[in-house]
């Protein structure tokens, strides 16, 4: 920090403002055993005095998919694009709980730990990154169970087929975590000051699964709305991650580039203004 | 002489009252009204218009002192003299809106005892994850693990049970013992005593003087216990409406603050 230094070297120099346009990755690591701990109890906390425990993690998702088998499939009859039902809406549910998971969980930084944050310093960014890992554990393990799906469909010789893109499925599931950071982290920031800014992202995120590739393949759409599903960066992370597992899908190499650079963006604008937010929102909470 | 905290002019402002219109709606209502230059929809009847209106209070105005190693700061003043305000800003919690504070060593916080501790998580769990919060490394408090519930009085059984199980007195040795063993230069404690029973308090107090005469660590310490500050601290300062009014002594400080209670 450029201040007017004598013979004397301050460790630490508050002033009114000092923007950071990053993430300060030195002083995480510092912190990486509370890191450690907060993702620790998140976890373990949710589940002390339940039934089922991590089971919900499982539970969820599969009654999920039934439902959608139901209603979509059945009832309205929406396309799968010859993949098995169960397979398709489980890929579906799966990427898009993780989305919305670490979206709600993040949105709340500021008002969960408004308390804590008021009355302790430690870099604000670990409770965001302990939500998403968090939201990435369960993540793996229903990854793990749609893996087990996956193979039974393969033995059985259905209409599934992997191909060479299953390699990028790591890049898009880390695009699918910074999207959801990067928008929670942007609402939380925005929220302290306007409370119902809360309520409208709980709606809006509900509404938002609509219209993306969910429940329904892309092919489905007429050709006159795809551009807007093409504007949803959310789009080619769906239709990829089908497209590299089940081998339908749209896998447009330009569009899923545009996607990562709004993603880039989005997460970026949401660390400037969770730093900006994070040194005066104590005093407008 | 060796000053490890330097404070020079600050100032902290805080805006009063509703802070715009308290809903994104409105403020922008307000904001296109402003635009086109229209009667403002959310102005009271002959009032102002809220955005843009300026009602500002300064809780700090122009604060400068000087911190040496090894010293015991006592903060004293009345209520909304700036006390807390002050300790935020020296944690990092707020931003100040004017002037700087330097800070040599790494500064652990105490502003509040149980920060973070969670209920459904057991009394051994919080040890770690509330000494994370307050800095500590892992191994930093699995070496001091035996020594924080010692110096809690928790009978050992209690330690592997939830702490929302917890008497509320059990609660706050727990707590206060992990900050106790924080390894610190500059230790910052708001009030953190008036919790706890007489004999835990002077336990506290004594603690924290051994910090300082025998480790070298520096103490910043608020208080409305005139009492623990004079056995504590060895230096003073009183703030009154934000300002710096007398630093010194702590028993000078001290009969400052008690004169200056008996005026009004």
């Amino acid at each position: 920090m450029p201040t007017t230094k004598t013979c004397e070297d301050w460790d630490l120099v508050i002033t009114p403002k000092d923007k950071v346009l990053w993430i300060d990755i030195k002083e995480l690591i510092q912190y990486k055993d509370l890191l450690k701990l907060l993702i620790r109890r998140d976890f373990v906390s949710v589940y002390k005095q339940t039934i089922l425990g991590p089971l919900w993690f499982v539970f969820q998702p599969l009654m999920s998919t039934i439902m959608y088998m139901f209603v979509f499939g059945s009832i309205a009859k929406m396309g799968t694009d010859g993949i098995p039902q169960p397979l398709f809406y489980f890929a579906g549910t799966m990427l898009w709980t993780f989305f919305q998971g670490t979206l709600m969980k993040c949105q709340d930084t500021f008002n969960s730990n408004a308390g804590l944050y008021s009355k302790v310093y430690f870099p604000r960014f670990t409770m965001p990154i302990a939500y998403t890992v968090n939201c990435f554990f369960t993540f793996t393990i229903q990854f793990v169970l749609m893996l087990i799906f996956y193979v039974f469909y393969l033995i059985t010789g259905t209409a599934v087929r992997p191909t060479v893109w299953i390699l990028l499925t790591p890049i898009l599931i880390a695009q699918l975590a910074l999207l959801g950071m990067g928008l929670g982290i942007l609402i939380s920031a925005l929220t302290t000051k306007y409370k119902d800014l809360r309520q409208l992202v709980t709606f809006a995120i509900g509404l938002f699964m609509y219209v993306t590739p969910v429940m329904y393949p892309l092919s489905t759409i007429p050709q006159k709305w795809k551009v807007l599903f093409y504007a949803n960066p959310l789009t080619p992370i769906f239709e990829m991650f089908r497209f590299a597992f089940l081998g339908t899908g749209a896998h447009n190499v330009i569009i899923w580039g545009i996607s990562m650079v709004a993603t880039l963006l989005l997460f970026w604008l949401g660390v400037v203004t969770f730093n900006h937010n994070e040194k005066t929102f104590v005093d407008v909470i | 002489m060796d000053t490890v905290v330097r404070v020079e002019n600050l100032s902290k402002e805080y805006r009063l009252g509703v802070i715009g219109n308290g809903s994104l709606y409105r403020d922008i209502q307000s904001w296109i009204a402003k635009l086109t230059k229209k009667d403002d929809p959310w102005t009271e009847i002959g009032g102002q218009s809220k955005v843009g209106r300026r009602e500002r209070f300064l809780a700090l105005k122009d604060v400068s002192f000087e911190v040496q190693r090894g010293d015991r700061l006592g903060i004293v003043g009345r209520n909304g003299a700036g006390k807390s305000t002050l300790l935020k800003i020296l944690s990092q919690i707020t931003a100040p809106t004017s002037g700087s504070v330097k800070i040599k060593g790494k500064v652990a916080s105490l502003l509040e005892v149980g920060t973070g501790f969670h209920p459904e998580l057991t009394g051994r769990e919080n040890v770690y994850l509330n000494g994370a919060i307050l800095g500590m490394k892992k191994g930093e408090i699995d070496r001091k693990f035996d020594e924080i519930v010692v110096f809690s009085e928790l009978d050992s059984e209690f330690i592997d049970t939830p702490v929302k199980r917890f008497s509320s007195g059990m609660f706050v040795r727990l707590a206060f013992a992990v900050a106790a063993h924080l390894d610190s230069d500059i230790l910052i404690a708001d009030e953190v005593l008036a919790v706890g029973d007489a004999k835990f308090q002077q336990k506290c107090l004594g603690a924290m003087r051994d910090a300082s005469e025998n480790q070298g660590r520096t103490v910043l310490f608020v208080s409305h216990m005139i009492g623990s500050l004079q056995q504590l601290c060895n230096k003073g300062i009183l703030l009154e409406h934000g300002a710096l009014v007398n630093s010194g002594s702590m028993d000078d400080i001290a009969d400052h603050y008690q004169k200056l209670l008996a005026g009004s």
